[in-house]
């Protein structure tokens, strides 16, 4: 039986270590995924998804009122540059999500006075141009996603043109 | 037996039981700020920038990608007024008071949290889209078949289901007290 005592702890030590391996991988991993399933239209681009049906659910519980676009984004070689254009008379957000799925920003259409805006999402000690509001954070990736209301999903065809107005691109000029 | 086919043993034995942990551990959901308002639950701490490993990694899980709770408070609904789960089979009245919130919506959706497939392609309702009555009150039936007469969100045939309530922006009375909010009653009226 003695001869089990070292094994037995170096277990229990393999099972803890993995465990806390394991739940600091969880962020990280959802989120590659959701990058992935929401980047169908590249990296650094606004994509605008169709509406949730059965066929189409890239995260769980999409909601059928809400028309995602979502830029999936990569400041590895440099700030990103997001424009957001409300609606007018409706509820629309912007929320901004890192690596590690906390959320690093959130501004809806009456935060926003129903105005266009532009937000620079940049790591510590990257170089954006003057005078434009930025959000600084610890990681590369993440995802930006404009949510815009329905109340109806056939409202789309009349909302599609003003959502296109919300665009995301990285920062090529600093002025 | 040797020793290293011991040591062998208690590794993979180990990686099993620390893996499967942290699977359950962070499954359960958010118990920080875990509400519960008759048969409808909600957890205020989605979408606010987690202070530990654990309390991270199960928001990622049960709620990738929400919104903190000033922008949306998420309420799900898994058994009836009575206690007893949502059975697809079944017929419930949906009802209540408009929601105090800028915007509202309840949607359908399998245990596993996805929509399921259905010939009206309708999976919620919302504020915009329900009538209210003489009382303000509005209602909805939820079952597998069309109702003879008022609003639908069909059910699931043959299996459970659960239910979402979203509310968008939420005013300042019902952020005071959510547990105390008054929010839609679910009841079985037949299966």
């Amino acid at each position: 039986m003695r001869s089990w005592l070292g094994p037995l702890l170096f277990g229990l030590i393999v099972a803890v270590a993995a465990a806390c391996a394991a739940i600091a991988a969880i962020p990280y991993g959802l989120m590659n995924v959701a990058i992935d399933r929401l980047g169908q239209g590249g990296i650094n681009r606004m994509a605008y998804g169709n509406l949730a049906n059965p066929d189409r659910q890239p995260v769980v519980r999409p909601s059928p009122d809400l028309a995602y676009s979502s830029c999936p984004y990569d400041l590895s070689a440099g700030p990103v540059a997001i424009d957001v254009a409300p609606v007018p008379g409706r509820y629309s957000s912007l929320s901004i999500f890192d690596a590690a799925t906390d959320v690093i920003f959130v501004r809806n259409d009456v935060e926003a006075a129903g105005k266009p805006y532009r937000i620079i999402v940049a790591r510590e000690g990257q170089a954006v141009p003057a005078g434009v509001e930025t959000v600084r954070t610890d990681h590369d990736r993440g995802i930006a996603l404009i949510r815009l209301l329905l109340k109806d999903p056939s409202e789309i065809g009349q909302l599609d043109a003003a959502r296109r107005q919300s665009s995301c691109a990285m920062v090529t000029k600093l002025k | 037996m040797k020793s290293g086919h011991r040591y062998a043993i208690t590794l993979v034995g180990g990686l099993a039981v620390g893996l499967g942990a942290a699977w359950a551990i962070t499954g359960r959901g958010l118990s920080d700020g875990q509400i519960a308002n008759g048969p409808w639950t909600t957890s205020l701490g989605y979408g606010t920038k987690a202070t530990d490993a654990v309390t991270r990694a199960a928001v990622a899980r049960a709620g990738l990608l929400a919104l903190p709770a000033k922008e949306t408070v998420y309420w799900s609904a898994k058994s009836d007024a009575a206690g007893a789960p949502l059975d697809g089979n079944c017929r419930y009245s949906l009802s209540g008071a408009p929601l105090d919130a800028r915007w509202w919506s309840v949607t359908l959706y399998d245990t596993a949290g996805y929509l399921v497939a259905n010939d009206t392609k309708i999976w919620s309702v919302n504020g915009a889209n329900v009538a209210l009555d003489a009382k303000d009150e509005w209602r909805v039936t939820i079952s597998p078949d069309k109702p003879a007469e008022g609003a639908w969100l069909p059910g699931t045939k043959g299996q459970l289901f659960h239910l979402t309530l979203r509310m968008y922006n939420p005013g300042g009375g019902f952020r005071a007290d959510p547990a105390k909010a008054v929010l839609p009653r679910i009841v079985k009226e037949g299966c």
